[in-house]
């Protein structure tokens, strides 16, 4: 089941055509997409399959799956729900990789490598041709973290029932937990906010960015209508309490 | 002591020797591919490098062997099996000088066992058995833990144990079947050293490493091998090896990645020995005695480069090496009937390698074919051995997946070593002109 329907995707583009980057669509550059097949061969095919379909002979193995990159579908984006990635979205997590997954960083390889092989990932799904592509979002300065603040997030967390999946401590053990799948409707383990980074990045930003925009694709939702920015940074600074290592 | 002339042909015409440390259970663990960390397996990619000098960790929360399913081993086997041919001229014999020539295929073929990874977080280690061939014996090639990222920077990192040194290109990692390199193992004639750099040394390694790899350095205390045990003192025959590189990268598909480095060592083997002598027998040094130590060293620079696209490049490696050994570790005389014990000699030599991987496939397969060939040149001042080789070869990876590697492996090699072959009319040895071919298949589960 493809949760991101193609009705809402027009809705969507509807929605926030007005924050569309006047270049609308980043198709892919085929000529750095040809090269890039040459490092999507060497390092990817074996989780994300040789048509990017996520199903490369480790995929059934590894938790959580390799990414359907056929869908267009992109859990870790600067742009608004739904919206497909930036070049340096895509740039980031392949220079960075993914805490606890088993994407690595391939920040080792050249750079050349690393932007040729994103311009290929875009020729696999075909809304990289047909959607606009968004602008990221905005991210404000961070506020001085206090324990004000702390207070003032934990009262957003209740208000957004963070704790149905994320559980009252934050380790991921809420009520819901169990019953969650992700849009191809495979399991799905809401984060430890106790433990270790997010998968995207351990900064302050990567928090914010990760409540305004959701993750496509998975059950976390977009709370860019919901929050402001500064109840947004409250949040944050409430979840960075609970990390326990 | 002198050494027998056609030890310096051994260091040539080896087979499989120097061949571990290619590591499937690293693939399983990650679910990678071998081409993600191999440009062509054996042979370190910068990706390979760096998840090395991390101390086999990426550093994403699953390193650590309590976050992983206890099915996995982190045990890995290698073997290669094959037919090898091989005809060397102007061989000592009673009716004067013979061409020998041998083939056949060796079974038992020899394993190496492999287990290594992390035991917790910053702290990795390996250990190779090899061997268990034909003479049923086997050795610990590599045996070592490492510190990682002390005060959680790369920059420092602490290896002690049997292990390799950081060389301008690996000597276990080497895509040769045939041969080693052969400046690695040179000595001048007569030489009483065993230190082979390709060889694994027993010490304490300090090294470190920009965020990409990038930059690398390694310094290293060790016994210089074949001499542990043998002088007097606390650290015996000892070594101090240093190795820095550096990558400059550019933005070009014609010549996308450089490397250069410079690497030296330099060591002291004991040339007095008390000695025994048994009833009848002649006198033997006693291990532990030795003194006067004598020195010697190894140095040079490197230039690494890849040219063409980086995922499927043809990758360059050339080193070279000026040797050099201090009067007295030499004894007898040379073919000329200089005194070998009275000065001191040297040598300088190299090689050039191409390793290419002309294309990847959309396949599970992804880089099957790989293409390499060597050089090695060394020029000794005084003595015989001075060697020329020339190796080429092909390998069609049958697997070069996330669970194991096969390939096919086709190599031919020719070399002339000078004045190490039986006398000629005129009493001076002969050129030696050794020629191998070798077919098989290479495994690594």
């Amino acid at each position: 089941m493809i949760r991101t329907s193609v009705v809402t995707r027009a809705v969507l583009v509807f929605a926030v055509g007005a924050v569309a980057s006047s270049d609308g669509a980043t198709p892919p550059d085929p000529t750095a997409a040809e090269r890039g097949r040459r490092v999507f061969n060497r390092y990817c095919i074996s989780c994300h399959g040789v048509d990017g379909d996520g199903r490369g002979p480790t995929a059934d193995w590894i938790d959580p799956r390799p990414r359907i990159l056929t869908s267009g579908t992109f859990k870790f984006r600067s742009t608004p729900s739904g919206a497909l990635p930036t070049d340096a979205d895509l740039y980031r997590t392949i220079t960075n990789g993914l805490h606890h997954t088993f994407m690595p960083r391939w920040a080792p390889t050249t750079e050349m490598e690393r932007r040729d092989v994103i311009q290929f990932v875009k020729t696999l799904s075909p809304r990289f041709k047909e959607d606009p592509q968004l602008e990221p979002i905005a991210i404000p300065p961070p506020p001085p973290f206090t324990p004000e603040l702390v207070q003032k997030g934990q009262g957003v967390w209740k208000r957004l029932q963070c704790a149905a999946c994320h559980g009252d401590t934050g380790k991921g053990d809420g009520p819901s937990a169990p019953t969650l799948r992700d849009d191809w409707g495979f399991p799905i383990t809401p984060r430890d906010f106790t433990r270790g980074p997010l998968k995207v990045g351990d900064t302050p930003e990567d928090l914010f960015r990760t409540f305004l925009t959701g993750l496509n694709g998975s059950p976390m939702p977009s709370y860019a209508d919901t929050v402001s920015n500064d109840d947004a940074w409250a949040l944050v600074s409430y979840v960075r309490s609970l990390r326990k290592e | 002591m002198k050494r027998p002339l056609q030890a310096v042909i051994a260091l040539l015409v080896i087979v499989a020797a120097s061949r571990a440390e290619a590591f499937p259970a690293f693939a399983r663990k990650y679910g990678m591919s071998c081409s993600a960390c191999h440009v062509g397996w054996p042979v370190f990619n910068q990706q390979g490098q760096n998840f090395r000098d991390n101390g086999y960790q990426f550093g994403l929360s699953k390193d650590d062997p309590v976050a992983l399913s206890q099915d996995y081993l982190p045990v890995s086997l290698r073997t290669t099996v094959f037919y090898q041919f091989t005809r060397m001229t102007n061989q000592p014999s009673d009716q004067g000088p013979i061409v020998t020539q041998v083939g056949g295929v060796p079974l038992p073929p020899g394993v190496d066992v492999l287990t290594g990874g992390v035991l917790a977080k910053d702290v990795s280690f390996l250990l190779v058995l090899t061997g268990f061939g034909p003479d049923g014996t086997s050795v610990v090639e590599s045996a070592w833990a490492r510190l990682d990222n002390l005060g959680g920077t790369g920059w420092l990192n602490v290896k002690v144990g049997k292990f390799e040194l950081d060389l301008p290109a690996s000597a276990h990692r080497n895509v040769t079947f045939t041969t080693g390199y052969a400046v690695y193992g040179a000595h001048p004639e007569g030489s009483v050293v065993a230190f082979d750099m390709g060889e694994n040394q027993v010490g304490v390694e300090i090294d470190g490493h920009s965020a990409r790899s990038t930059t690398r350095y390694a310094l290293a205390i060790t016994s210089a091998n074949g001499g542990e045990g043998l002088s007097k003192g606390g650290w015996s025959t000892p070594m101090l090896y240093g190795h820095v590189e550096h990558v400059i990268e550019i933005p070009s598909r014609v010549l996308p990645w450089v490397q250069l480095g410079a690497f030296g060592g330099v060591g002291w083997w004991p040339t007095s020995f008390n000695t025994i002598t048994p009833a009848g027998g002649t006198p033997t040094n006693i291990a532990g005695t030795g003194t006067n130590l004598k020195a010697f060293y190894r140095a040079g620079p490197q230039l690494n480069f890849m040219l063409g696209y980086p995922a499927t490049p043809l990758l360059i490696r050339a080193a070279y090496v000026h040797g050099w050994e201090d009067a007295g570790l030499a004894s007898g005389t040379d073919a000329t009937g200089f005194d070998l014990s009275t000065a001191s000699n040297s040598f300088d030599g190299g090689f050039g390698e191409l390793d290419w991987i002309p294309f990847s496939e959309s396949s599970y397969n992804a880089t099957p074919w790989m293409f390499f060939g060597r050089y090695d040149v060394v020029r000794f001042k005084h003595g015989a051995g001075d060697v020329d080789g020339g190796t080429i070869g092909v390998r069609r990876y049958l697997a070069i997946g996330p669970r194991a590697s096969a390939a096919i492996h086709v190599e031919g090699h020719i070399d002339r070593t000078k004045g190490v072959g039986a006398a000629g009319p005129d009493g001076v040895p002969l050129v030696v002109q050794a020629q191998s071919v070798l077919a098989g298949f290479d495994l690594d589960f």
